[in-house]
């Protein structure tokens, strides 16, 4: 087992392409973890080329072609391969639009999350004392209210947008990556290289920035990735209760949602969307999975 | 180990304290619920009439103050679309949630701990396999979405079970399942992990060489010893269970403290909504104390302190 | 010396099958244990002793598998017996102290409850009849207040303590043979004096066989009467304690005894072997011990040596003595 100090010299000699060589061995040795990255990356793809891929306007109603089945169903047309939903429009252009607005809050509320989560968890493990006392009471006192139940309370103080998700998500999830930096920040302010720092004078600032930042990143990626994924998962179920993302914005959840009412005649419109969500979050997993193996020897459960 | 539990329920004071000025902040910064209470055509002197009833003119921290006054004789406010106090609406939704969060983990543990040990005792098999991707899958399916294909499966397509609503056990079936395979994914990973631990300890071994049998070895020295950081684990994750809840309910119109809480969000009923937070977030509490007690019981190296 | 023969292990090869190939852990190995006599093993760790207990025992795990040879116990050869059948015999006519006393007990259940589950898997007998005898066998291995350790948890009890329980769970149900697998390397010395002791007291009179593995050549003259000396999952030397110290034949031998402190001789250093035990999956050609054998020859790089008898009931794996056999 490799010491984490021996990767981050590792980092620190190698040249970044010997590093990334490194990295993409690891990755092809492990079949879920290839499987999760080539995921990953086909939905960015996706969603960055959503204008191209989509076969239709994803808002175009169109009332001659209402709950056209998918294009192997009896009935269905091949120009809808997923078929239509209760106002003609093509499904599988909506979930290729839907793409877009689920990376975006996942992705910008985990780094929102994890910019007050680091924050707060240096600055808590590092001066320790009443300050770390209080602010992991506050961090008692959020676990114990569902994130769910949170984000319901905030969004309906400030109402429903792209941004006010991004924002709930990012101040509800700050809590996991302060409580686990915390933790790395205790253990490494034991160790050599930071005494030697303080026992030298060091400004605690630079000591909290060149010491002990670099050393909390590995295990931020490892569950940031993860926590992508339940994300994409939180925002949906929010949409999905018409919560989260509005109409006519297209997300993956808003489309489940108004497929649930034709559940009884027309599955296709609620399966496609969950569907999915479910590769995408798969993916996410096994990346996150991977990445742990790779970059957190010690495997660490959060 | 009464003194134990004694100085853990002092701790819980500081953690309600900081919720509830959480939750007070929120509803100060939502604003004036006036306007949704009063009829449209209310005049500006009826406006002003209530707002000074409800103490609505006064600075922030006598507000607050208030607040917790009522708090303190469990007072949550007046709920306006029910026209009464709102801590009974909520405690009357809660046992429709009991049944379901319960109904949910007895599925849960069903599933889980055979599965759990199994794939941990034949690890690489054909079990073990289809265990822990079974588990993955599940866990990166929105619960929400599980529900609705019971629902069409079940319910629409082979009519074997009711659509929505609570009443005869036949109408727990599906949400119980649906949340409760949720959790049971989660924590068949534990399971299994934890297993795969144990099976290498030395007593395990120990237990081998009297000639116990295996299945004893499995169920009696190396389940029990792995089933405490489950415990802690699970009830660490009633936060998630209580959230997952409140979605199933949403899915299958269960008639419980999540439905009435998104009404209330959508009508924006703050009495209710708080009522319902408060509610949620002690029972979170309250059963990480539990967990707490159990670990200490489960486990003799550990003496209250 | 014409006492009945209790173990025969003939010719037994254990392998592992990992996912870095298949390791033969024990490649070949063929002694016999009589009845109450002591037999000690003794190699480096990797040299293959513990797996030969474990295959006695049974107990290797999922990976390990015994791929040919027989164990003949009491007549019977055990490797073709049912796993049924093996678990019966399984701490009722065979059983096995390990060696860390402070892992080795379960930490969920009381002494007792670990003691009276032995006696009460092959015994038959009630629960209280089990926790009589329980309580009896933890004041026959030196605990005073026995009736107090019987309802105690391990962990509050010290490692000599646990050791003490653990021979007593062993002995419970007066095995024939006792394999004792390290038992006190992890134990302070003045204890594994007083467990030696106790071992040896205990099967005084009652014609119980042992296997003692071990690194430890003090302890091997404490307890043995035979030596089995192991080095990669071979045996190289077999004899008689007394001829073991005597005239120790095997170059491995030899070192072994070169690098063991002796209170008696005023050596100026003591020997240490050079190199370490090879890898069992790029084991070297010829005898596995050129690499480090001082006494290296050209044929002994590419041909492997026969384990033959230098003297009567004195056998040696090593070309150095191949002319005289």
């Amino acid at each position: 087992m490799e010491s984490k100090e021996n990767q981050w010299s590792d980092v620190l000699v190698k040249s970044k392409q010997g590093h990334l060589k490194r990295w993409l061995r690891l990755l092809l040795k492990s079949k879920t973890g290839t499987i999760g990255l080539l995921i990953v990356l086909l939905i960015i793809f996706i969603a960055i080329f959503a204008k191209l891929l989509a076969p239709h306007d994803p808002n175009q109603i169109n009332a001659a072609m209402m709950l056209k089945p998918p294009a192997w169903v009896e009935g269905g047309d091949t120009d809808y391969i997923l078929g239509t939903d209760n106002l003609g429009r093509d499904i599988l252009s909506r979930i290729i639009y839907g793409s877009q607005i689920s990376l975006v809050v996942g992705v910008a509320s985990v780094i929102l999350a994890g910019i007050i989560g680091i924050f707060i968890g240096l600055v808590s493990g590092f001066y320790g004392g009443f300050l770390d006392n209080i602010l992991m009471r506050i961090v008692d006192s959020f676990l114990a209210i569902p994130t769910i139940l949170f984000a319901l309370v905030i969004l309906t103080v400030f109402g429903p947008s792209a941004l006010t998700l991004i924002v709930v998500l990012g101040v509800t999830n700050w809590v996991q990556y302060a409580r686990l930096i915390r933790g790395e920040v205790l253990s490494l302010k034991e160790r050599e290289f930071v005494r030697a720092a303080r026992s030298m004078g060091v400004r605690d600032h630079k000591i909290i920035l060149k010491h002990l930042l670099p050393n909390v990143i590995s295990p931020f990626i490892v569950i940031s990735t993860l926590s992508v994924a339940t994300t994409i998962i939180l925002e949906a179920s929010l949409s999905f209760l018409g919560l989260g993302i509005q109409p006519p914005t297209i997300s993956w959840g808003g489309i489940l949602s108004d497929g649930r009412d034709y559940v009884a005649t027309s599955w296709w419109l609620a399966a496609f969307p969950g569907l999915a969500i479910t590769i995408t979050v798969l993916g996410m997993i096994f990346l996150g999975d991977w990445l742990r193996d790779v970059l957190d020897p010690r495997e660490k459960k959060v | 180990m009464g003194k134990y539990i004694m100085r853990r329920l002092l701790q819980i004071i500081p953690v309600l304290f900081i919720i509830s000025f959480i939750v007070f902040c929120l509803v100060y910064v939502a604003g004036d619920p006036v306007a949704l209470m009063l009829p449209e055509d209310a005049s500006q002197e009826d406006i002003l009439q209530l707002r000074e009833s409800l103490g609505l003119n006064e600075p922030f921290y006598i507000q607050y103050f208030n607040y917790m006054v009522g708090l303190a004789q469990l007072d949550f406010g007046e709920s306006f679309r029910y026209n009464t106090s709102a801590l009974p609406i909520v405690l009357e939704r809660l046992p429709a949630t009991i049944e379901l969060a319960v109904a949910a983990m007895i599925v849960a543990i069903m599933i889980a701990i055979p599965l759990g040990i199994w794939s941990a005792t034949k690890k690489n098999s054909a079990i073990d396999v289809v265990a822990t991707g079974g588990a993955v899958i599940w866990k990166a399916m929105p619960n929400f979405w599980l529900g609705i294909m019971l629902i069409l499966i079940f319910s629409v397509m082979l009519g074997w079970f009711p659509v929505s609503g609570r009443g005869t056990w036949s109408h727990l079936i599906l949400p119980a399942i649906t949340l409760g395979t949720g959790i049971a994914a989660e924590m068949t990973r534990f399971i299994r992990s934890s297993m795969l631990e144990i099976m290498n300890q030395d007593y395990v071994r120990t237990a081998r060489s009297k000639g116990l049998k295996e299945f004893f070895v499995i169920h009696k020295h190396a389940f029990r010893n792995a089933l405490i950081p489950v415990v802690t684990i699970t009830a660490l994750q009633t936060s998630t269970v209580v959230g997952g809840t409140l979605i199933t309910e949403s899915v299958f119109s269960w008639p419980g403290l999540g439905q009435l809480l998104i009404q209330a969000v959508n009508t924006r009923d703050m009495a209710i909504v708080q009522a319902s937070v408060f509610i949620i977030a002690f029972i979170v509490i309250a059963m990480n104390l539990l967990a707490d007690i159990l670990y200490k019981l489960l486990d003799p190296r550990i003496t209250f302190r | 010396m014409g006492r009945e023969s209790l173990l025969e292990v003939r010719n037994l090869k254990t392998y592992f099958y990992t996912e870095d190939g298949v390791i033969p852990s024990v490649d070949g190995v063929s002694f016999t244990i009589k009845k109450g006599e002591t037999v000690a093993v003794v190699g480096e760790s990797g040299s293959g002793k513990s797996v030969t207990s474990l295959s006695i025992m049974g107990l290797l795990d999922a990976a390990g598998k015994i791929e040919s040879g027989t164990i003949i116990f009491e007549g019977n050869d055990i490797t073709k017996l049912s796993k049924k059948d093996r678990r019966k015999l399984r701490g009722n006519e065979m059983a096995m102290i390990f060696q860390e006393p402070l892992t080795s007990l379960n930490p969920l259940f009381t002494v007792g409850n670990q003691i009276s589950e032995a006696i009460k898997i092959h015994q038959k007998v009630d629960k209280k009849e089990a926790k009589k005898r329980s309580i009896e066998i933890l004041k026959k291995v030196g605990i005073a207040r026995a009736e107090k350790v019987y309802h105690s948890y391990p962990h509050l009890l010290s490692g000599g303590m646990r050791q003490r329980v653990m021979i007593a769970i062993a002995l419970s149900c007066n095995p024939k043979l006792l394999i004792a697998d390290e038992p006190t390397t992890a134990l302070d010395v003045t204890i594994q004096a007083q467990i030696l002791q106790l071992m040896k007291e205990l099967i005084k009179d009652k014609q119980t066989s042992i296997l003692f593995i071990t690194h430890d050549l003090g302890v091997v003259a404490e307890m043995a009467d035979q030596v089995i000396v192991m080095y990669a999952g071979q045996v190289v030397e077999y004899t008689d304690v007394f001829t073991l110290f005597k005239e120790a034949a095997h170059p491995y031998t030899k070192s072994l005894l070169a690098s063991t402190p002796k209170i008696h001789e005023q050596t100026e250093k003591l020997q240490v072997i050079e190199g370490t035990v090879p890898n069992p999956n790029a084991m070297p050609s010829g005898c596995r011990f050129h690499t480090r054998c001082p006494y290296v020859m050209e044929k002994c790089m590419n041909n492997e040596p026969v384990l033959t008898n230098i003297h009567t009931r004195h056998q040696v794996k090593c070309w150095l003595y191949e002319e005289e056999g």
